[in-house]
């Protein structure tokens, strides 16, 4: 994978993202896996594209989505699906299975974090191969963790209650959706980075199923809000 | 095969579309000892007649590992066979090391097909005079590929290469169809049958001379050890293929 900088002489290192997707929550549940993230793309702390599709396709039983540059996103998106096509290529209906994609982008992520110029990402494989659930993380740094259950950004810090309260690895497909929903609207609340569309995905013995974005529910008539907004200003 | 015009290097073709140093190539392979490999549907085997080249040499090996899923059978120059063989391990490894699975085995036959033919195609190069049984397990299934010097390879159910290989091919024409449900017992018998079609009179099948590799869904590549050959080739005295049919 050759990056523009590299032809052109002049290196240089992502030392900081400039347009930013937020949280990733994905869980397996006892059909498949399922994904989800909201549809924001920020610059810096503005709100600039907020119709933004981040759950990738990569093959017929294979999501990508990532949190992070999104620019990275995009180009990683471009390579994973250069590895399906080879298929075509060979002519041989060989294709790669989701631990296969997993490990791809362990070793891209680790070798372009050796050069010190990393894909600024914490990307999740999910996928359905062969009657088994697949579900991984691959950070920043290219260390490569399959798991139950993903988060990224500041689900880590806010959803983990949620997900252990409320979500075991056996549970429904709407079960599993319930619970990612109420984590995006925590995330709402509480994350300055966070959007109130979401968009869910999921992998089954089917294939894979991306869905429409959808908005979380949230409550803002409180008394507080509403009170508040008819007091007079200095009235103290 | 006589001399001809035309056969200088592998930029001339002859008048008849032949290109003569690919085919002197393929001879090449046919002069070297015999190896053959048949297919079931859970096991491929590799039965191989190595050669001694005085009595004071060891037996050349004809049979190599690729990868726990992979094996190679070779015939003819055993020099070109090392270069493939080294190439088709490299390629597993960095498969593994990129995906962390097995190298599918129709793809790198592909690759070891596409570097054949290059050098069938250069002023400065020679073909590889080597044809390679290649023994394979993926998730596609079991496989049997032959490759040849030209860039050409096939896919079998069962295949002899080499010296006398004819003997061994016609063997497997009247016998191949009960392989598909042949236990690995069986399935080792018919190539030592096989084999033996295709040795000379005073030749005598031995554990020193026969070499045998095993490869299945769930057994790595191993070689048969001298004991066990042994053992296989007293039963190949008793072994009938017509009982086989009885049996099913």
């Amino acid at each position: 994978m050759i990056f523009n900088s590299e032809i052109s002489g002049e290196q240089q290192h992502t030392t900081s993202p400039v347009v930013t997707g937020g949280s990733v929550i994905a869980l397996v549940y006892n059909g498949g896996v399922i994904v989800g993230t909201d549809t924001l793309c920020s610059y810096g702390s503005m709100a600039a594209f907020k119709n933004v599709k981040k759950i990738a396709q990569i093959s017929k039983n294979t999501i990508y989505a990532s949190s992070g540059e999104f620019s990275d996103f995009q180009q990683v998106v471009k390579e994973l699906a250069k590895i399906d096509r080879s298929a075509l290529q060979y002519d041989d209906g060989v294709h790669p299975s989701p631990k296969d994609y997993g490990n791809f982008l362990a070793r891209l992520s680790y070798k372009k974090r050796c050069k010190i110029n990393p894909l600024y990402l914490q990307n999740v494989i999910a996928g359905f191969h062969n009657g088994e659930r697949y579900l991984s993380l691959v950070d920043i740094y290219g260390t490569y963790l399959e798991s139950n259950f993903i988060t990224t950004g500041f689900a880590s810090y806010f959803c983990k209650a949620i997900i252990s309260n409320y979500w075991n690895e056996n549970c429904t497909l709407d079960q599993a959706k319930q619970v990612i929903r109420e984590c995006f609207k925590v995330l709402f609340c509480r994350d300055c980075r966070a959007h109130d569309v979401i968009q869910l995905a999921y992998v089954d013995a089917q294939g894979a199923h991306i869905e429409e974005p959808e908005r979380v529910e949230t409550k803002w008539d409180f008394n507080g809000f509403k009170s508040r907004a008819n007091e007079k200003l200095h009235t103290q | 095969m006589l001399k001809h015009l035309y056969d200088t290097d592998c930029v001339t073709w002859s008048p008849q579309g032949k290109l003569f140093q690919v085919e002197y190539a393929m001879e090449a392979v046919k002069q070297g000892s015999i190896c053959l490999g048949l297919k079931s549907n859970d096991f491929v085997v590799l039965c191989s007649l190595k050669r001694q080249p005085s009595e004071l040499a060891g037996y050349q090996e004809k049979q190599f590992k690729i990868d726990d899923h992979m094996a190679i059978a070779i015939a003819g120059l055993t020099a070109d066979a090392r270069v493939l063989c080294k190439y088709m391990r490299t390629e597993c490894l960095e498969y593994k090391y990129t995906y962390e699975s097995h190298h599918p085995v129709g793809r790198l036959v592909f690759k070891v097909a596409e570097k054949s033919q290059h050098k069938t195609q250069s002023g400065a190069k020679r073909p590889y005079g080597v044809g390679l049984l290649v023994a394979g397990i993926d998730p596609n299934g079991v496989h049997l590929f032959e490759t040849c010097p030209s860039g050409n390879y096939y896919e079998y159910k069962c295949q002899a290469i080499g010296s006398r290989s004819q003997a061994a091919r016609t063997y497997f024409e009247s016998w191949f169809h009960l392989f598909e449900k042949s236990t690995l017992e069986q399935l080792i018998l018919h190539g030592l049958s096989a084999l033996k079609k295709a040795i000379m009179e005073d030749e005598e099948l031995n554990e020193k001379n026969v070499e045998v590799g095993i490869l299945g869904k769930n057994q790595k590549f191993i070689h048969l050890n001298a004991q066990e050959l042994k053992d296989y080739i007293v039963k190949l005295e008793t072994f009938n293929a017509n009982t086989q049919i009885q049996q099913e």
